[in-house]
């Protein structure tokens, strides 16, 4: 009996996949965000090959010029390209926003994995510290360990990564839960299962869905809370290029030169709308509340 | 349903107010006059302790609170404050002070000359910040309540601009210190009274109607903290505001042009320079230094720093100055640079340099050094961090190069002595050289003016020559003020003085 | 009935204020560590060029910092419920009334953000939910995610250059107390207060939407429209008193987070507030005003979550049994 069940979710799954990337790809939204993503990724990771100038290419007798052929988004106050430094600095607000996150789904999903699954004194206990941390203000908790330790790139990581393991442990716990009362989980562990199988097979796939969304939705105000550090003067510190320390450094300049401050914010807005349409489609896709709604809907 | 009316309802009023704005509305201190001067400035004050702040933000607030015994005037000439008259005796060690009568403090208490003793004493026995300056003075006594009298062990022609150049040298109120409330409740004799503090917010003064040089015109003055300079100028030329001193050089250009507003721009005796870590290898090597002094474009951080507003200099002393000396040692040569750090036999060197977000000129030129070296193999590393912070590592030695610029200096002593002698009070890159030394010493005690120019232009071209500062510019003071404030104008020791301003 | 009511509200209260208060325990935990966990001495590094044995000396006594920790822990817990907060390593003045001092100029800010965000998005949230599934959906969800996207801090520049420095009406910062001036208090609050809102109005946008698409797709809606009524009255009965309570929720939720989040808004418009007060806390290290800070922040969230959890179990019974 065990068996067919499980050749019955091997076929099963098989047609579910190609569903859903047809789920996925029909949504005219999600497609468009995933290009412009994979775009963002691709100049961030060749920025320093195809930007047209270097990072800290200073010409103080071009400063201040508005974007012409020569720069198409301007020079700033040091005679630096704009649309250089804006390219390169992708590169480091994807790589900090990529290492934050990543530390906050590998802690966070292991303690809400463990906390879910295991239940009883730990689990409460573990989610006692989550709700505390959830008690902070995101920002507020970043700024209060950037005061702790030096402002700066690794400060920035460690921080924005502290500040989003909560919601990650908690959406693995949620689905978690929700995986571990299932039938055949029992029944596996009857069977005499190991944990670390049942964890493997049964569990991760199925907290895949939400916590690859909330992945996608972390990274979209990981970047945002990457340029608030940075603007604040906290985060990536100079020479190192960013939007958030561009929009800082605009500041001053408002009157005289509009397109400091306008293109790096546009950048900024432009990855964290993309990550978050991803993450609305993905959703669609993965979520199967949602889910069961939006193919209802189109079978009507 | 209840709801959306009262959303509607506050939508309306504030469409309505909208379209109802003026030009600003000014705070009411509820004064009688209501002719209060509100002026926006960088920075909170750390502390209103004349003697132990050297936060430029505190003096702006204190210059209005406090006298000294002697002040500069417009010309930076020291001319009588709370003392009246002095003579100095034949042979150059005895100063007499008269100071004035019938002045009092702003609790009513008399002053007399043992104010001026005891102020005077604390700053020497307590070693305050400003203790170098009596480095001379070896005795201060009131032999009757309007006489002082000051020894000292050799002549010393500055000793006026010593003990009035700027307010750290205030004479403050025995009961005032001991009680201690002079941090935050100072209690002085000058134009303007402290009168409330509002933490994070603004510092209030109320006019002193028993002041000596007669009662000021205005009603009070409201120092506002201001850091980011744009929104002070906005509130400037939106009428909130009625002074600044917090504008950013690269809306000079535009604000010449504003009919709104007058702006004052004045060249200054502030001087901003480089300086090596001597205590550090390669440092310690001239030869290295001076490639550094020939690798960096002056141009470019002058013009990116203060466009247009600063004047470069690689001297300290400014043009318009009766001390002035040419120099122009240094130009931007990257061979001679690379011949210079090949006979050190340095190569691919690092620089830890450090800057501060208070002070964004060093940020900027940071920047630019890092690309000028860059031609030179060398990599500059740029640590930013807050002024609290940038001070410890100047203090502790912890930089290789750092940005710097000093400000309210008036004698040529000031411009030099202690930044350049050895184990001088501000000679943190370390730079010693004995040559130097007796000429600045020696120039303490001259009493003839060419003589004493003299020794300092020797002095400041061997501290040029050997690169212990790069001096980079003197920048200029640039202040801006709504038209209906007369009665004010820039100064370039940057004392902030409103005790004849008056609003229309 | 009365009576089975008001136990299970008793039992739900209990519980969760038991709740709060572990939570709150962790908070004060956290708080308090955050001076411990500097690398260093922090007092020696918060007086740094003010250092004199003397200061240092005072300095320590006075934060409590020369005690064993579990006393100081114990001494924190003790007089933050007294309200004494430490002293700032600053300026020495009280962090209590330091904070408090800012607070009226925080709380003008969020009320007026979460107003204009309330008048944005209860009516786009229920337009959206009735359109469900069509275009003006569709635009409503994206323009929400714009919303949603944008950097508050870059706005905030944008509304200045165009209303403040190009147009001329508005001031570009400060702030002027209600008791003041209420004039001067509206015109320096709108743009700060738009900033605020927009982006909050976003997330209560989609909040609103998906919870009335929750409440659609129950049954007793889809009763009632079989009951014959007449569609809009179904819509204006049914889904909007239903919507009461999530919106009074994410109301709740937004207003405690604008409380933490309004650093970045307050430090662009140069506003008087407890935001800006951490930042200026943050660059001059002065840890006993973070700690603060940090500390009264988070009570205010908790209160504000507690206060949202009781309300709504009050309205809806289904919530107190569970």
């Amino acid at each position: 009996m065990t068996d067919m069940r499980l050749a019955d979710e091997a076929s099963g799954d098989e047609s579910a996949r190609v569903a859903s990337w047809r789920l996925l790809l029909g949504n005219p939204v999600t497609t468009i965000s995933a290009v412009v993503l994979v775009g963002i990724v691709v100049v961030a990771l060749t920025a320093r090959r195809i930007a047209p100038y270097g990072t800290n290419k200073i010409d103080v007798a071009d400063a201040l010029q508005p974007p012409t052929g020569a720069h198409w988004f301007g020079t700033d106050e040091l005679g630096r390209d704009i649309f250089s430094r804006v390219l390169l600095a992708a590169h480091a607000s994807l790589q900090i926003a990529l290492a934050s996150v990543a530390f906050a789904f590998v802690v966070g999903v292991t303690i809400g994995v463990i906390s879910g699954y295991r239940g009883g004194l730990l689990d409460a206990v573990l989610m006692r510290v989550v709700d505390v941390m959830f008690a902070f203000p995101v920002l507020l908790l970043a700024l209060a360990i950037v005061a702790i330790l030096a402002p700066g790139s690794a400060t920035t990581i460690l921080a924005i990564g502290i500040v989003y393991t909560p919601i990650f442990a908690r959406v693995a716990r949620a689905s978690t839960l929700s995986v571990r009362v299932e039938p055949f989980v029992a029944v596996s562990r009857t069977l005499g299962t190991g944990h670390l199988y049942i964890l493997g097979r049964h569990i991760l796939p199925n907290i895949a869905g939400p916590v690859i969304v909330q992945t996608s939705v972390s990274l979209a105000f990981a970047i945002l809370s990457e340029a608030a550090l940075s603007f604040l003067g906290l985060g990536i510190q100079p020479p190192e290029p960013s939007w958030g320390r561009m929009l800082f450094d605009a500041q001053g300049f408002v009157q005289r030169a509009w397109w400091m401050g306008v293109f790096p914010g546009a950048a900024i807005f432009a990855t964290v709308l993309a990550f978050n349409l991803l993450g609305d489609g993905l959703r669609d896709v993965l979520d199967p509340k949602q889910r069961t709604m939006i193919e209802a809907r189109r079978q009507r | 349903m209840r709801r959306p009316k009262v959303l509607v309802g506050i939508g309306l009023v504030i469409a309505i107010t909208l379209t109802a704005c003026s030009t600003g509305e000014r705070v009411d201190l509820g004064n009688e006059s209501s002719h209060n001067l509100i002026a926006a400035i960088a920075g909170e004050p750390d502390q209103l302790d004349p003697h132990k702040t050297s936060a430029y933000f505190s003096f702006e607030v204190l210059e209005n609170v406090y006298d000294t015994l002697v002040e500069p005037d417009e010309n930076l000439e020291m001319r009588p404050a709370l003392a009246e008259s002095w003579e100095v005796s034949g042979d150059q060690l005895t100063w007499t002070f008269h100071v004035r009568q019938g002045v009092t403090f702003h609790d009513g208490s008399p002053f007399s000359a043992d104010d001026v003793v005891y102020s005077y004493k604390r700053i020497i026995d307590q070693k305050l910040s400003n203790a170098d300056r009596f480095r001379a003075v070896t005795d201060v006594t009131a032999p009757d309540k309007s006489t002082v009298k000051i020894t000292v062990a050799q002549p010393t022609p500055n000793l006026l601009s010593n003990i009035g150049g700027f307010k750290g040298m205030a004479i403050v109120q025995r009961k005032n210190v001991e009680s201690g409330e002079i941090a935050t409740h100072p209690i002085g004799t000058g134009p303007f009274a402290f009168r409330s503090a509002k933490s994070g917010d603004s510092i209030t003064l109320a006019a002193n109607k028993n002041y000596w040089g007669g009662p000021p015109l205005i009603s009070g003055v409201t120092f506002r903290f201001i850091p980011e300079a744009s929104t002070a100028l906005s509130a400037l030329q939106a009428g909130e505001i009625d002074w600044t001193d917090s504008i950013p050089t690269q809306r000079v250009e535009e604000l010449k042009t504003d009919d709104s507003i007058n702006l004052g721009v004045t060249p200054s005796n502030d001087y901003w320079y480089l300086a090596l870590n001597e205590a550090r290898k390669p440092w310690n090597d001239v030869r290295v230094r001076r490639a550094i002094a020939f690798g960096i474009d002056r141009h470019a951080i002058v013009q990116a720093t203060s466009y247009g507003t600063a004047t470069a200099n690689q001297l300290a002393i400014p043009k318009g100055s009766p001390w002035y000396t040419e120099y122009h040692g240094y130009t931007l040569d990257i061979a001679k640079a690379k011949s210079l750090l090949h006979e050190a036999g340095v190569k691919d060197l690092t620089i830890d340099m450090t800057a501060t977000s208070q002070y964004p000129e060093t940020v900027t030129a940071a920047q630019i050094i890092a690309d000028n070296l860059a031609a030179l193999d060398i990599t500059v590393k740029i640590r930013s961090m807050d002024f609290a912070a940038w001070l410890d590592g100047e203090n502790a030695g912890n930089f290789d190069m750092l940005m710097m610029g000093w400000l309210g200096n008036i004698d040529p002593d000031d411009f030099y002595y202690a930044q350049q002698h050895t184990g001088g009070k501000s000679n943190a890159q370390k730079y010693s050289n004995p040559d130097v030394d007796g000429l600045l010493d020696a120039a303490r005690a001259e009493t003839n003016r060419d003589a004493r120019a003299g020794l300092y232009a020797r002095a400041a071209t061997i501290v040029a020559d050997e690169a212990s500062y790069i001096y980079l510019y003197n920048p200029s003071v640039i202040q801006a003020w709504s038209k209906s404030l007369a009665g004010y104008q820039a100064r370039p020791d940057r004392a902030i003085r409103f005790r004849t301003a008056a609003l229309n | 009935m009365k009576t089975f009511f008001t136990s299970s509200i008793v039992r739900f209260l209990a519980r969760r204020l038991l709740y709060s208060l572990v939570v709150l325990l962790g908070v004060l935990i956290v708080a308090f560590s955050l001076v411990h966990l500097v690398p260093g001495d922090p007092v020696r590094i918060a007086l740094g060029t003010r250092y004199s044995p003397d200061a240092y000396q005072t300095l320590r006594a006075a934060s409590g910092l020369d005690r064993p920790i579990v006393e100081q822990f114990l001494g924190y817990i003790g007089s933050a419920l007294t309200g004494d907060l430490g002293v700032s390593f600053r300026n020495g003045d009280p962090v209590t009334l330091t904070l408090l001092d800012r607070l009226p100029a925080t709380l003008s800010l969020a009320v007026v953000g979460i107003v204009i965000a309330l008048l944005i998005s209860v009516p786009a949230g229920i337009w959206a939910a009735l359109r469900e599934g069509r275009i003006s959906d569709a635009v409503v969800r994206i323009s929400s995610q714009f919303g949603v996207s944008i950097p508050d801090f870059w706005m905030g520049l944008l509304l200045i250059a165009l209303f403040a420095s190009t147009l001329g009406w508005l001031p570009t910062s400060g702030y002027q107390a209600l008791s003041d001036n209420p004039a001067g208090w509206l015109r320096h609050v709108i743009l700060p207060g738009l900033t605020v809102g927009l982006v909050a109005g976003a997330i209560m946008t989609r909040y609103i939407r998906s919870a009335l698409l929750d409440v659609a797709s129950m049954g007793y809606v889809r009763t009632a429209r079989s009951k014959g009524l007449p569609p809009w009255v179904v819509t204006l009965r049914h889904i909007v008193r239903n919507a009461l309570i999530p919106v009074l929720t994410i109301t709740g939720i937004q207003l405690a987070t604008i409380l933490g989040g309004v650093i970045v808004v307050e430090v662009v418009f140069a506003w008087p507030g407890i935001g800006r007060l951490v930042y200026t806390a943050v660059a001059a290290r002065d840890y006993p005003l973070i700690q603060g800070a940090v500390l009264l922040i988070a009570v205010l969230f908790l209160l504000v979550n507690l206060v949202v959890d009781v309300l709504y179990a009050v309205v809806d019974p289904r919530i107190r049994l569970s």
